[in-house]
């Protein structure tokens, strides 16, 4: 009976270790996160930091990678609100973004918005909505420390969970113009969490 | 999450100072879960627990080390409500030394996420089946958090850590009974698909009837979704 229990047990961990090694092949490639001090991270995104927010004390650096390359970003929260402020791999400012509610947005904003999942989706929940500045960096700088808006190009990105007319339900990320109006939207690749719930 | 670690030990230390007179005993606990998604928001799961003893305080006195404790084979089958809840219903089948045990399970489950921490509920009855033994009926309520180790998300080959508490309410022949279980994980995504855990399970039970009693495992999961 003893020697009944360790096969069945044995057997099922074989079974599962085959799966293992078939699907390691098939690992999707994504973009990753990494924590780096602030010595590593080069001294025009410090620098641009200090500029355009003065009085910030420690921001939380990232070393980001993708397919095409890398980037440096800080994450701060800043008079209520979280900033994540992307720079290149040499530290030139490529955008800032900042979250918001939904209420925050103009009216024209929103019901651009509303028309968009209204006309694609089912159900639609908006889990997090950011708005996305990006420009010349002397431009972005004024933006923060001398509140003008210049020359900069205003997006919207959103993360929101839509369930289309077949019932089916998934994580997406959407890109949106400075009107709410639809550019684009991919994926969202979360982790498996049957760790949590099994 | 060091502050977790120290009030783990604490808890522990704590235990094996003021409960001298309780059982106590644990050892290794390798588990492994696979799940395969369906169509139409559906999904499959095998699991398998298998627990042998390591220490004992009452075997220890008597010389024995080693034995094999349980083996639990279980499937569920689930159903995704939308994107952070699902159902599930399940079948257990527990082998042990006497009678072995059945199990039917029900389980409701919520996982938010609150910027990079992935908050888990679970909402659990089970009605468990043992010869010669009165149908034990159970309700249990399991709260994990899971967070990244480095950035905002988790990504394949990085590492997260997971803290849970589940506490069990059960009934058997009329008697009412509490049970514990505090878990402390260090995982790895290998992929997008597999995640390895190893865990601190410490589990406390008997809390009403007499002879409160410690189990304390170490966990080694793995777990598959495809």
């Amino acid at each position: 009976m003893k020697n009944l229990r360790y096969l069945v047990f044995a057997l099922a961990l074989s079974f599962l270790f085959v799966g293992f090694g078939l699907s390691a092949k098939a690992q999707e490639k994504m973009e990753r996160e990494k924590k780096v001090k602030k010595s590593e991270v080069p001294d025009p995104a410090k620098k641009w930091l200090k500029d355009a927010f003065e009085t910030l004390k420690s921001p939380k650096w990232y070393l980001e990678t993708n397919e095409s390359g890398y980037s440096y970003e800080a994450k701060f929260k800043w008079n209520n609100q979280y900033y994540s402020v992307e720079f290149d791999s040499l530290g030139v400012i490529e955008d800032v973004e900042i979250e918001l509610d939904f209420e925050e947005l103009s009216e024209e904003v929103r019901q651009n918005l509303d028309l968009y999942y209204i006309e694609g989706y089912k159900t639609y929940k908006i889990r997090r909505l950011q708005i996305q500045y990006s420009g010349d960096p002397d431009d972005l700088e004024d933006l923060f420390d001398e509140n003008e808006m210049e020359e900069l190009e205003v997006r919207y990105e959103i993360e929101f969970i839509g369930t289309d007319n077949d019932g089916l339900s998934q994580f997406w990320e959407g890109l949106f113009d400075e009107k709410g109006v639809f550019i684009s939207r991919r994926k969202i690749i979360t982790p498996p969490n049957e760790n949590l719930i099994f | 999450m060091k502050r977790l670690v120290v009030l783990f030990a604490l808890i522990l230390w704590g235990n094996a100072c003021l409960g001298q007179q309780n059982q106590f005993f644990g050892g290794l606990f390798p588990e492994a879960a696979i799940t395969k998604r369906l169509k139409n928001q559906r999904q499959i799961t095998f699991k398998v627990e298998h627990q042998d003893i390591f220490f004992d305080r009452e075997d220890r006195e008597e010389g024995k080390v080693f034995r094999h404790y349980r083996t639990d084979l279980m499937a569920f089958y689930g159903l995704k409500l939308n994107h952070s809840k699902s159902i599930a219903f399940g079948v257990f089948h527990r082998i042990q030394d006497g009678p072995n045990a059945n199990r039917i399970i029900q389980q409701f489950a919520a996982v938010s996420r609150i910027r990079s921490t992935r908050l888990a509920h679970r909402f659990r009855t089970d009605q468990t089946f043992t010869k010669d033994e009165d149908v034990e009926v159970r309700l249990r309520y399991r709260i994990a958090a899971e967070f990244p180790l480095s950035g905002t998300t988790l990504e394949p080959q990085e590492n997260y850590f997971v803290a849970s508490n589940e506490p069990i309410l059960s009934l058997q022949s009329g008697e009412f009974e509490i049970e514990n279980r505090l878990v402390l994980t260090l995982g790895r995504l290998l992929t997008a698909t597999q995640k390895l855990e190893l865990s601190v399970d410490y589990r406390t039970d008997k809390y009403i009837q007499e002879g409160f009693r410690t189990r304390l495992w170490l966990k080694v999961g793995y777990f598959y979704t495809f």
